[in-house]
């Protein structure tokens, strides 16, 4: 045999040196016919270590030794009950975030615009507590149900012009992205201005427009809010009719459409659906944490959404587990920007290189590579 | 006489399957040399080796009596081996000049311009070398593909599959063309399924099956019976058998009028019937608007004028596919791989879309997984689909014939009164096509009206009962089985 | 009235100088098949490097060849990931625009180069820099390559056909890879005059959405450099409005002025979608993978 075939568990040594032989070997690619769960969790597993393993030497090129950083972590999210409730607190929005970014993967339907579609949110729930709509003790879930509706009004845009001219959706969610941060910054340089401090974000909402306290910690509604709808969606996806057909769909959309499948029904509703939960995310951050609209809640989450999404593989649990380690990384940045003095650009950058690390291991799953020799 | 070509004791292994096994194969200069076998006899591997695509895992290919090592596209061209693929390789939205550099570096337009246009008139066609070749029909294409790889320099030619996408006129003139580059001095060699090619215009030919060469010999004493057993190893002859019970009219198009995509002509005033335990076959070559007909029936596109009466149900013409699937329409679409299974996700998710749809496997809230998993199981062992070692393994991974077992088993299922089977038993070999067509007979005999689209003509005679000819969107004649082939070929390239 | 218009006229070229680069690198990547959504993140590095050298003593032009370096280096990752390792092009494009980010981001705040005025590139000729001259005759060499040379005859048809490239001989791979390299460095140029001759200076913030503007107008412009400068100049004339409406003291909400490009770029889309598709405009195989097939 002059060539050389490796096997499914060998992928590690692809990156090794050519079998030992006189003929120059190049590399073959093949399309895998399936791949079996246990290499896709391992391929998986060691795309995560290898993120980590870089993440941490970039921290102890910045000056925050592995110890340092492992105390870090200790103190900021498992040192104490309290500890562990900043952290809880930290994953709700992320989750929710989260939710809202796979809903729309599922669905083959790049939505690049949760920060737009929070902002809209925000806006909506806001306008709810600023002009006392509806009665007080139902505010805050008219609230919600407002900021839903704000979201999915910003991503009905993109969708329809997906849907009916075939407009590329990554473009246009962002670009509104912008249209809507301008629109933010309006409000609040503007008629939304805190006439008590005359600071640039809205006045304080009243305690009734806020997610209740939970009682326990520091909790407040956001989480089981996110929990719930987490299941909700688990449920949807793993037990529906509509989760088995939004499957079939992302395998093969003209099949199902050939079979008389719903195509445009379901991908309308996950669309909209995306940005509802985009806009319940700026309502959790601003009634379950600033109590007000300031002019950057958002930053940082339209990322952090794609990411915990794409890590947690669009799974709805997935998302919740990944979301928990995201608010851990979130808190330990802002610690070591404190006691290290450590950009906290770092923390995006270790975001950045897990996504990249992640996506770069589909290639195993995707391809094998054959050694063959080369004339 | 030397062996332009000689590939020696070849074998090539794809993961542990043996593609080829100790094969011989020679071509020889001002020979046309054709290549029979089923579907994954090993043809195109063996091909893939000769043109540099594939190293052989063992065996050695020679030029000219030198053994060489030809490492891939380019090395192969300038040995002067040219291939045309079965799926030509030309770039749509290049002009004709352009995809003829791009296969000839190192030369200016100019010189390959006036070098084109000498060998074509020589070849005796025209050609216009800014038309884009995207716009170009089939047979253009096809000489374009073959002007390229001669001006290369080959020497050796080989022509896959050739006449697969020509209609019958045009088959018979690259006949002609072949027989007049193997005069010129070429080996050609001629990659193909059609018996009466092999017959007729070759003066070798050598028969592969399982990866082996199991005959090499001429066409002189030969005829199709004794081809055929030496191809798939045993007889399978199929036999026309007309409809027993005819019925009343189930499914009937009424001046159906539907524009094509991107300036293709589509439909224009179609009209016939079908009727209760018929099958009416629709012959034409390919492109003179059976993806329009197949997309009318299907509820795919809706027509802009005209109507498709359903039994009982009135005009369904613009209903959705979904409606007309409830109401008893089953469909075998033309590429199984695009419109009948979704490769990615389960057997059993592939079968199950029908009962899922009609609320057999829970509502809305709940799908019961367990229920489609014990339907998709019964249905596999119904319709002998083979290879699926369990029901959740992806459909793609099926081979052809047990995809489109798999595509009638779901189809089927309900026992539909209208069913639409567009190239049923394209790339399928003759067992698994055999197969197919028994299915469809059964539909007819239980009651069905079949509608039959394909190009290939001997499977409509094979099956129909009625034949209609689409030709450049008009349904322009209608024949009752038993008809002559001929008349219908006629029909099928006429300019009326 | 004249001094507004004669103000508004000298600074348009400014502002469509960025849009034209970025296109026309976004031009030569996508006729090689490679969706290009990273390019918000090759005009970062390109703005920061820019800035960096300034910040170090380079000269206006040095600096700028330091954007084009920057703009290729982070093209190789991307061209790792799109042509070598064939991971998805839209998750490729989001996750270097991501990384860019998070890097700019950092190197910024650890070089402490934010917010510090720099010198910038001088008007030669009727106000306008040596890189605005240069851009006609950019736009001359891409057409060029594309379309008179072996070279970009293999590279479009890569992006139309990768099977038949690949049947000629072509190193599909290859030639991606250069696409994506060269294409980079030319966004990497845009970045690198957005802040060396622009805004001379640098915040986070300072490209501003513009690498996703420059991706509309390659579709608008449906792949072709001179209808794509023209949308550039166009964008220009947009961006370079803004600062002086707001100057005269008209009563317009600032905010909503801010909007306008990207407004104008959702309208520039619709616009090009609603006209109908030219068939033969978008690279046949943009975003889409090429491997041989392995079996018959």
């Amino acid at each position: 045999m002059s060539s050389t075939e490796l096997t499914d568990t060998g992928h590690e040594t692809v990156a090794a040196t050519p079998p030992a032989t006189r003929l120059r070997m190049v590399p073959l690619l093949e399309v895998r016919q399936s791949v079996s769960e246990r290499l896709r969790i391992g391929v998986y597993v060691i795309s995560l270590l290898v993120a980590a393993a870089l993440s941490v030497a970039l921290l102890a090129w910045s000056g925050v030794a592995p110890s340092d950083l492992g105390r870090e972590i200790a103190t900021t999210a498992f040192s104490s009950p309290r500890a562990l409730g900043s952290v809880l607190v930290r994953t709700a929005p992320l989750v929710i975030a989260g939710l809202a970014t796979a809903i729309a993967f599922r669905a083959n339907f790049w939505n690049i615009g949760l920060e737009g579609q929070m902002i809209l949110g925000a806006i909506f729930a806001s306008a709810v507590a600023i002009y006392d709509i509806g009665p007080e003790n139902g505010r805050v879930v008219t609230m919600a149900l407002a900021a839903c509706l704000g979201g999915m009004l910003w991503i009905a845009g993109p969708g329809l012009l997906k849907q009916r001219l075939g407009i590329n959706e990554v473009i246009t969610t962002l670009l509104l992205n912008y249209v809507a941060f301008n629109l933010l910054l309006h409000m609040v340089y503007g008629p939304w201005k805190d006439p008590v401090s005359a600071f640039p974000h809205t006045e304080q909402y009243e305690t009734f427009e806020r997610l209740p306290m939970l009682g326990w910690l520091n909790l407040n509604w956001a989480l089981p809010l996110a929990v719930g709808l987490a299941l909700i969606l688990w449920w949807i996806m793993s037990f529906s009719r509509v989760g088995y057909l939004l499957d079939l769909m992302s395998s093969n959309a003209r099949m199902a459409g050939a079979v008389g499948v719903p195509v445009a029904g379901l991908t309308v509703a996950a669309i909209l659906g995306s940005g509802a939960v985009g806009g319940l995310t700026g309502f959790a951050i601003s009634a379950g944490v600033e109590f007000r609209m300031t002019q950057d809640f958002f930053s940082g989450y339209l990322f952090s959404g794609v990411l915990i999404a794409f890590l947690g593989r669009n799974h709805p649990l997935g998302v919740v587990v990944v979301a928990f380690f995201m608010a851990v990384l979130l808190l330990v940045g802002q610690s070591l920007q404190v006691f290290f003095g450590v950009p906290f650009a770092l923390v995006q950058l270790i975001q950045a290189i897990f996504i990249t690390c992640v996506a770069a291991s589909e290639f195993f799953l995707t391809y094998r590579m054959h050694w063959r020799q080369a004339a | 006489m030397t062996d332009t070509l000689a590939l020696s004791s070849v074998s090539k292994s794809f993961g542990g399957f043996r593609a080829l096994d100790t094969v011989d194969f020679v071509a020889r200069a001002g020979e046309v040399h054709a290549l029979l076998g089923e579907n994954g006899a090993g043809k195109s591997t063996l091909m893939n080796i000769a043109c540099g695509l594939y190293a052989p895992d063992e065996g050695h290919v020679a030029i000219d009596g030198k053994t060489v090592r030809i490492s891939g596209a380019r090395d192969a061209a300038a040995r002067g081996i040219g291939m045309v693929h079965q799926h030509f390789k030309l770039v749509p939205a290049f002009s004709v000049l352009e995809n003829i550099m791009l296969f000839n570096p190192g030369r200016s337009p100019s010189e390959v311009a006036s070098k084109a246009q000498d060998l074509a008139r020589q070849m005796g066609f025209e050609i216009s070398l800014s038309d884009k070749a995207g716009t170009l029909g089939v047979a253009e294409q096809q000489r374009i593909e073959i002007l390229k790889v001669l001006l290369a320099g080959a020497r050796i030619v080989i022509l896959d599959e050739p006449t697969a996408v020509l209609s019958p006129e045009e088959g018979r003139m690259l006949m002609g063309l072949v027989r007049k580059l193997a005069e010129a001095g070429s080996a050609v060699i001629l990659v193909t399924h059609k018996l009466h090619e092999a017959l007729h215009h070759s003066d070798r030919i050598t028969v592969m099956r399982g990866g082996r060469k199991i005959s090499e010999t001429t066409p002189e004493g030969m005829d199709p019976a004794s081809l055929t057993t030496l191809i798939v190893g045993e007889q399978i002859i199929e036999k026309p058998q007309l409809s027993k019970a005819v019925g009343p009219i189930e499914v009937e198009l009424e001046n159906v009028t539907l524009s094509g995509e991107s300036g293709r002509k589509g439909l224009v005033d179609v009209s016939f019937r079908v009727r209760r335990g018929e099958i009416y076959g629709v012959a034409g070559v390919s492109g003179n608007g059976q993806n329009e007909l197949s997309a009318a029936i299907m509820g795919l596109s809706f027509p802009s004028s005209g109507r498709i009466g359903m039994n009982g149900l009135g005009d369904v013409s613009k209903r959705g596919p979904g409606y007309r699937r409830r109401h008893g329409l089953g469909c075998i679409p033309v590429d199984r791989y695009s419109h009948g299974l979704a490769g990615r996700i389960s057997v059993t998710d592939n079968y199950a879309v029908n009962g899922a749809m009609a609320g057999a496997y829970g509502g809305w809230g709940y799908f019961k997984r367990g229920l489609a998993q014990a339907a998709a199981r019964e249905a596999v062992a119904a319709y002998d689909v083979q290879g699926v070692r369990s029901l959740g393994q992806r459909a793609g991974l099926l081979s052809g014939g047990n995809a489109q077992k798999l595509v009638i088993a779901r189809e089927f299922e309900g026992a539909p009164r209208v069913v639409l089977a567009h190239s049923p038993s394209r790339g399928l070999d003759v067992r698994a096509g055999a197969a197919v067509h028994d299915r469809l007979r059964a539909a007819r005999d239980r009651g069905a009206a079949v509608i039959l689209i394909s190009d290939d003509l001997d499977e409509i005679m094979l099956l129909s009962d009625r034949i209609g000819v689409l030709n450049s969107g008009r349904l322009t004649r209608e024949f009752k089985a038993p008809a002559e082939r001929g008349d219908i070929g006629a029909a099928m390239v006429s300019h009326e | 009235m004249s001094d507004f218009l004669l103000n508004w006229l000298i600074n348009i070229p400014g502002f469509a100088a960025p849009f034209a680069l970025a296109a026309l690198g976004l031009i030569i990547t996508e006729r090689a098949g490679v969706l290009n959504l990273g390019a918000e993140g090759f005009m970062l590095v390109g703005a920061l490097a820019g800035v960096g050298a300034m910040l170090n003593g380079s000269a206006p032009l040095l600096a700028l060849g330091g954007s084009v370096v920057a703009g290729m280096l982070l093209g190789l990752l991307f061209a790792v990931m799109v042509a070598s390792l064939r991971i998805n092009h839209v998750i490729s494009g989001l996750a270097l625009v991501f990384f860019a980010q998070a890097l700019v981001s950092f190197i910024a705040s650890a070089e402490r180069w934010n917010n510090k005025a720099i010198a910038g590139l001088e008007p030669v000729f009727l106000g306008q820099d040596v890189v605005i001259f240069a851009v006609p005759v950019l736009t001359l060499a891409v057409l060029w390559l594309l379309n008179k040379t072996r070279f970009g005859l293999s590279l479009r048809a890569v992006g139309e056909n990768p099977g038949a490239a690949d049947a000629a001989g072509i190193d599909v791979t290859a030639m991606r890879f250069a696409a994506i390299v060269i294409g980079a460095g030319l966004i990497g140029l845009a970045g690198g005059y957005l802040t060396v001759a622009v805004s001379r200076i640098w915040v986070d913030t300072v490209v501003g959405g513009r690498g996703w503007i420059a991706i509309a107008l390659v579709i608008f412009a449906r792949w072709h450099p001179w209808r794509a400068v023209l949308g550039a100049v166009l964008f220009g004339c947009i961006e370079a409005l803004i600062p002086r409406i707001a100057a005269t003291g008209a009563d317009v909400p600032r905010y909503f002025l801010q909007m306008t490009p990207y407004l104008a770029t959702l309208g520039v889309m619709i616009w090009a979608a609603l006209r109908g598709s030219d068939r033969w405009a978008q690279p046949a195989a943009l975003g889409q993978h090429h491997i041989r097939e392995e079996r018959d």
